[in-house]
């Protein structure tokens, strides 16, 4: 019924806080073009059918429709355009929207252009700008940031599921320094250093139970994917594409409170979940994906994830959501390391949201990009060492996660 | 008060227009609407790169609509919830519809809710937003308020931010009238009378210990 849909380049600027080099947003989607067509020589710009733009909140430029701005300047006049919003699944919504596009048969090569400047306004009126995604007549004025949410869930969560403080900070340790082999991480390029576990227990209090290593970056950034169809793959690419051989998208309530009792959830999945700890969007999106993509055990059948660890205590409940562990196998799951570059199955070998920054509209495309990374052998050029490259992968899952778990969307992308 | 023209009789209208003669401002003398105004700029030194400094104030009007009893109940002191007449589900914050697609969007009822809660989970805050910085440390608290099949989040004031329990008793305490504005921070949740801490244990001496310098940051704000 529908075609094959593939990605078959992509890239980003360095995500960063403040100066990067590409300060301007139509400069930067410029930058990313040109950077994919050094590895695409054969893709040219009079090649792309329709431009999807992935952006979140025109709060952060005080600018309405600013892909209006990136549009003409890439001489794209003409070409059908418009802006997919999905707060922070907005990257993972974009790329849904392209392989529709694609497996309808209406458009052949579709460009995707994400970025956030999230560096224009102060870092605590940054916050409660992406707070205001949460229901403000409800929540914004007493809670007023995201971590205090996520905080709340994650407590109960870790509680229920035997995961301890220390557990967690094995993820956020595990992604920052997976970042120091990156140079266009936000860690590599500020921070710039390897941490442990005691330096994420002793970094200060946000929000009991996460505390800041458990956070990711607020962060400027650009991303870019072209999604097309296995024809034009093969005429561009043909050594190195991928297939998007799944997808899911699914959502939740915006107010994480509301997700007791739930008539919907409970008539899906049962009486009690997914409560206010589980990710069921996660869960669901990530059914519909596997089912797709024949994927039968997820563990053994997904060699590695770019996925949205948005807090060190999200990478943990989105491992359960995924289905790679349980109840009674994830705080094992953790401990054990499965998910370092040397465990059987890699999670954010990028760096991930903690490491490599969130400029939101951008991040879902900078998973999808690493992913592709990953499945086409380029991490060898792209990243510092192959330290970070996952040996000889042939299938790797792409999460991008909003608000409190309000949109999820899972891809499984395949080797070709 | 002008109306529409071509709206010229009354049954024509999908609502009457309601009069406001209950009006309160109370904008801080700080706050100015000032619109689009540039405030300054910067250069680099190489004279390559120019950031511009663009300030923007902006009143929103928040018009609660059929929620509104909700907010008016606020004033008043109360917790005004909704509740399904056909499967009887109710709710705070509130729903003008139910949620039970088999209900399929029946109009809700309005119920005063009893001032007592029950605690779902809960965290203790080390950092805010900007307008909140200065109450930090802050304990949040998603609570079942009355019958509600929801949880809802606001402050539990009035204890230790390492006391806190999953499932606790809680009672919802209004801010004096004068000072109330209509907005959920009207109130706020404090443990019920009869509830008293359990003993000091690991994790809550884990959590005093995050928590200690946030006290001590909080005396540095301006
Ligand atoms: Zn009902």
């Amino acid at each position: 019924m529908s075609r094959k849909v593939c990605i078959v380049g992509g890239a980003t600027t360095p995500f960063d806080y403040g100066p990067t080099g590409f300060e301007s947003i139509e400069g930067g989607a410029a930058e990313c073009i040109k950077e994919t067509q050094q590895d695409v020589p054969e893709f040219s710009l009079r090649d792309l059918d329709l431009m999807i733009y992935s952006h979140f909140s025109v709060h952060f430029s005080h600018q309405l429709a600013p892909e209006w701005i990136i549009h003409d300047h890439l001489g794209l006049v003409g070409l059908p355009h418009y802006r997919v919003e999905n707060g922070g699944n907005t990257g993972g919504s974009a790329l849904y929207a392209a392989a529709l596009a694609v497996m309808s048969g209406h458009h052949d090569v579709v460009g995707i252009v994400g970025w956030e400047t999230m560096d224009s306004v102060s870092q605590s009126q940054g916050s409660e700008f992406i707070a205001m995604a949460s229901d403000i007549r409800y929540e914004l004025l007493v809670g007023g940031i995201y971590p205090i949410y996520y905080a709340a869930m994650a407590n109960k969560w870790m509680k229920e599921n035997h995961v301890t403080e220390e557990d967690v900070a094995i993820i956020a340790a595990k992604n920052k320094n997976n970042a120091m082999d990156n140079p266009k991480a936000q860690w590599y390029r500020n921070d710039h250093r390897y941490i442990t576990v005691d330096d994420v227990m002793s970094s200060r209090l946000i929000s009991y139970p996460i505390k800041k290593y458990d956070c990711c970056l607020m962060s400027r950034g650009v991303a870019f994917v072209l999604v097309c169809t296995e024809e034009y793959a093969k005429k561009v690419n043909p050594d190195q594409y991928v297939t998007i051989d799944g997808m899911g998208l699914s959502s939740c309530t915006i107010r994480a409170g509301d997700r007791l009792n739930n008539p919907t959830w409970n008539e899906h999945y049962g009486p009690g979940y997914p409560g206010m700890t589980e990710f069921a969007a996660c869960r669901n999106s990530a059914e519909q994906a596997y089912k797709m993509a024949g994927i039968k055990d997820p563990l053994k059948d997904i060699d590695f994830g770019e996925i949205h660890d948005a807090f060190s205590t999200s990478e943990a409940q989105i491992y359960k959501a995924l289905g790679l562990a349980d109840e009674k196998t994830i705080a094992k799951f953790i401990r054990d390391e499965r998910t370092s570059m040397q465990g059987d199955i890699p999670m954010n070998p990028g760096g991930g949201l903690l490491g490599y920054g969130h400029p939101v509209g951008a991040t879902g495309l900078m998973s999808t990009v690493e992913c592709y990374y990953q499945l086409a052998g380029m991490i060898p050029k792209k990243h510092l060492s192959k330290k970070t490259e996952v040996s000889e992968p042939e299938c790797g899952i792409v999460n991008s996660h909003a608000g409190t778990g309000t949109s999820i969307s899972n891809f499984i992308l395949r080797r070709h | 008060m002008t109306m529409t023209v071509s709206l010229n009789s009354k049954k024509d209208r999908f609502a009457d227009q309601p009069n406001f003669s209950e009006k309160k401002d109370y904008r801080p003398a700080d706050v100015k609407e000032k619109g689009l105004v540039f405030v300054g700029h910067e250069i680099s030194d190489d004279r390559t790169a120019m950031n511009q400094f663009l300030h923007y104030d902006q009143l929103y009007t928040i018009r609660h609509g059929w929620n509104s009893k909700f907010f008016i109940g606020l004033l008043e002191g109360k917790i005004m919830g909704t509740r399904c007449p056909k499967c009887g589900d109710s709710w705070v914050p509130v729903r003008s519809h139910c949620w039970n697609l088999d209900c399929n969007l029946e109009k809700t009822e309005w119920v005063e809710m009893p001032l007592t809660a029950k605690v779902h989970t809960w965290t203790v805050a080390g950092w805010s937003g900007r307008s909140s910085l200065k109450r930090l440390p802050i304990i949040l608290a998603y609570a079942n308020i009355g019958t509600s099949k929801v949880a809802m989040a606001n402050e539990l004031h009035k204890m230790n931010p390492w006391d806190v329990e999953f499932g606790m008793p809680l009672k919802i305490v209004f801010k004096p009238r004068d000072q109330r504005v209509g907005a959920v921070t009207d109130f706020h949740f404090e443990p019920a009378d009869f509830w008293k801490p359990s003993p000091m244990n690991p994790e809550k001496q884990r959590i005093k210990d995050l928590v200690m310098p946030v006290y001590e940051w909080v005396k540095t704000l301006k």
